[in-house]
């Protein structure tokens, strides 16, 4: 879907669902907070972002943090278009947030101030380096973990954003959240910092389990605010419209 | 096995539909086989389409059973199987590559989630969609679930100009679901045996 005269440029993401729900994909250069409790399907949403942009051209970053990236590849749905040329070819690239950690001397369990600018810093290069458009961090909480007070991790997440949008790179932070929380970060201080909010959830519904997807906020563009069932499949991620005469049973 | 007649009726009223129609096909219990037939081999088998089967009477492996009785070709049947998982009878349905498991009927979205899944898997030009059949999708649903599923299903293939086939068995039928399957269907057909 092109934009309208007037409108920011989008960052397709491939996802039809999404991007329909987008009104043509995330606002270039944002930095997208997608957040869900475990088994919402928040890591393949992120992945097959990224597998679009690669495929489109668009040099895609992966940053683990709480799993190896050889595990989380072993492990990946097997995408119809994906193709493991992607990564060899440089255009798909996964570096492991705790090998950085040790190659830039942070060994210890909360970062400095002066060791976020450095982490920034090395990641920002990292992007420039690589020529990347679309970045993945997973889990941003993880990294929050190291930083422990609500300042560092606001000075570390506007530095992150500010240094990636300046590299015209669309950035999405994964969040983990407990299952029932009403909040859509585990510190509070993501949420209100980033550009947008995808929250993903499990809804029990009759004893039935659905995924959702809803889209909170995103700057930049219209969206639509309604919840959406998803399915994670090897064509990629489908959605549907929740349907509403169940919506208020549990 | 089948009456020719029945089954060639409902094939020859399949074929003046337009691309993307939905239709109501209303049956008799003892016009089941009649129906499949015209319906999977006399229709889709002839014009070279996928059909997409979404079963919620009974398993994908009885009716594959069924269409293996009655000589049918099932290669370009897909299914969208909503009761084997709640048989616990899943280890067919696994193996299957072209079978789809949904956990229960009740999962409205899943069972739209598949057929869609199926439909960007298919390659055929023509496809169809059958449910089998909005009775017993409403044995577990109310029928103002049912309705908005119906109408956001059938919305969605039409644009897609996908056939719809919903199935309803006149023995188990009543006003509100024959009001909710007309509704979104823009035409009906009756099958029964010719006397």
């Amino acid at each position: 879907m092109p934009p309208r005269t007037g409108e920011r440029e989008r960052c397709v993401t491939g996802i039809d669902g999404l991007d329909t729900i987008l009104y043509g994909g995330i606002p270039r250069d944002n930095t997208v907070l997608l957040t869900g409790s475990c088994g919402t399907g928040k890591t393949s949403l992120a992945l097959e972002f990224l597998i679009h942009g690669a495929v489109a051209g668009e040099n895609s970053l992966f940053i683990s943090v709480t799993e190896n990236s050889e595990k989380l590849l072993a492990n990946i749905i097997p995408y119809k278009f994906f193709d493991r040329d992607l990564i060899k070819s440089g255009k798909l690239v996964f570096v492991d947030l705790p090998a950085m950690y040790e190659r830039l001397g942070m060994t210890k369990a909360e970062m400095t101030m002066e060791e976020i600018d450095l982490l920034v810093a090395a990641i920002g290069n990292l992007a420039k380096e690589l020529g990347v458009r679309r970045l993945v961090m997973d889990s941003i909480t993880s990294v929050c973990y190291k930083l422990k007070t609500p300042e560092k991790i606001r000075d570390f997440i506007l530095k992150l954003s500010k240094t990636l949008s300046d590299l015209n790179c669309t950035s999405v932070l994964v969040s983990e959240i407990a299952a029932q929380s009403s909040a859509y970060s585990t510190f509070g201080v993501e949420e209100a910092i980033s550009d947008g909010i995808v929250l993903m959830a499990n809804l029990e519904r009759r004893g039935d389990l659905l995924r959702t997807l809803q889209v909170i906020k995103m700057r930049g563009t219209m969206h639509s605010r309604a919840k959406y069932v998803l399915d994670l499949t090897p064509m990629g991620v489908l959605l549907v419209p929740l349907l509403k005469g169940g919506s208020s049973a549990t | 096995m089948t009456d020719t007649r029945t089954a060639g009726n409902v094939a020859r009223q399949l074929n003046e539909l337009m691309p993307g129609s939905a239709v109501s096909l209303q049956m008799s219990v003892d016009s089941y086989l009649d129906v499949m037939r015209g319906t999977l081999d006399m229709y889709a088998g002839k014009r070279d389409m996928d059909t997409i089967y979404v079963t919620a009477t009974i398993s994908f492996e009885a009716i594959k059973r069924i269409m293996a009785a009655l000589d049918i070709d099932t290669s370009r049947v897909y299914f969208v199987d909503c009761i084997s998982h709640i048989m616990m009878g899943t280890e067919a349905a696994q193996k299957d590559e072209r079978a789809s498991l949904v956990e229960s009927p009740t999962m409205l979205e899943n069972i739209m989630l598949k057929v869609e899944y199926l439909m960007r898997r298919s390659q055929s030009k023509e496809k169809l969609v059958v449910i089998d059949s909005i009775n017993s999708l409403a044995i577990h649903n109310n029928n103002w679930i049912l309705s908005e599923f119906l109408h956001i299903l059938v919305s969605g293939l039409r644009a897609k100009e996908a056939y719809t086939i919903i199935l309803s068995v006149e023995e188990h039928s009543t006003p509100e679901i024959a009001s909710m399957v007309n509704l979104v269907c823009d035409s009906g057909i009756r099958a029964a045996k010719e006397e």
